[in-house]
This record gives structure tokens, sequence and C-alpha cells, in this order.
């Protein structure tokens, strides 16, 4: 399931985390609350963000003997 | 996962700080040009004062805390407002808008999250965490 987690303190302070999204969509899924909200000033990429949401494996067959 | 990010918050809607002031009960003033703060609630006249101090008491907006001696006040700033504020204790608004008037702007991102995201046709989830508050936006 594809979520995105907001914590806003007591202090004001604001996180965000995205969950179940693979590839860049998160940075595209997300982008409209850091625009809305004010500047990011930081960024942890997980493994997932470098898992593709299609990925294709190429076969090849060796022609020449 | 995908990724985290921690944002800087920046007051961009007068609206949802409205919404907000609304919903912690404090009053909001539009187009108040000055607030209270220490300097200018010593009994003096605002003309008596430095050019600086008079400056440093203009705004745009300002909200009224009640049972607060001092006000916020609310300063534009190219694309976004700013928060002026005298923390000093006698004013009391330390304990009503939390330090750094986090308890305001938490209750400022709530708002603007939720009207935001729901246009977006958001489902949004709010939950209470420890020292906060969590909404679960999912498509």
């Amino acid at each position: 399931m594809k979520e995105i987690v907001v914590d806003i303190s007591d202090q004001g302070e604001v996180r965000l985390e995205t969950r179940g999204f693979k590839g860049k969509a998160c940075l595209r899924e997300s982008r409209f609350l850091k625009d809305l909200l004010g500047k990011e000033t930081f960024q942890q990429l997980t493994p997932a963000y470098y898992q593709d949401q299609k990925s294709t494996t190429r076969k090849y067959l060796n022609l020449c003997g | 996962m995908s990724h985290i990010s921690r944002i800087e918050l920046q007051i961009k809607s007068l609206e949802d700080l409205k919404a907000a002031c609304n919903e912690l009960g404090f009053q909001f003033c539009e187009g108040q040009e000055t607030y209270r703060w220490y300097e200018n609630t010593r009994g003096i006249d605002l003309d008596a004062l430095s050019p600086e101090i008079q400056q440093m008491s203009r705004c745009d907006h300002a909200i009224r805390v009640p049972r607060c001696k001092f006000d916020i006040g609310i300063v534009k700033q190219d694309d976004h407002y700013e928060l002026r504020w005298d923390d000093y204790y006698t004013g009391g608004l330390v304990k009503k808008v939390g330090k750094d008037a986090g308890l305001l702007k938490q209750a400022y991102t709530l708002h603007k999250i939720k009207r935001e995201a729901r246009a977006k046709g958001y489902r949004v989830v709010q939950k209470k965490i420890d020292q906060g508050v969590r909404l679960i936006l999912s498509a």
C-alpha cells in the first residue's frame, strides 16, 4: 500500500516519509507537500527508491558460436 | 519505505493560519499594523519609542491570544509570512503557543496538509503520537 506519512511535532517540525513506492514515484507523489510547506532541509533515500517499478531482463543469445 | 525528508516550515496561507487560530481559540486580527511585545507595552506612546522599536512593532496582521499580554505579529516576506513574537515570560505566549510557536505551526500544518491532500483525492487519517501528530495519506 502506498502511503505518505507526515509527523508534525509539538515544536512545529515536519518529517515526511513515503512508504510502498518504488523508484522515483515517491519523490513525484510527495513533491506537492514539500511545495506547500516550505523548504526541504534533509532527504534520505531508502533501498526501495533504487527499485524500478517495471524491471525488464534482457537475454542475449550468443550468435557467433 | 522510499525516502524520508525533513521540511522547514514556511507559512504561505493566511486562510490556513486563520483556521489554526480558530481551532486554538486565538483571535486573528486582519490588517492590524502593530503587535504588543515587551518594548511597546511599558506605557510609553509608540511615537515616543526609537525608530528601531517602532519598526520592530510593525506587522501586516496580528494574532491575539487570550490571557496574554503580548501578541504575535505576522509580517509578509516575499512569498511567505513570518511570525514575530516576544517569548519573554511576562507576555505569557510560550505557555499558549509552545516553544518557537510550535503549537501554532503544528495546527497550521495540519490544516494545510489535510485541505490540500483531500483536494488531491488522498484519504487522510490523523493519529496522536508521542510529542506530536501523525497524518497518513493514502491514495
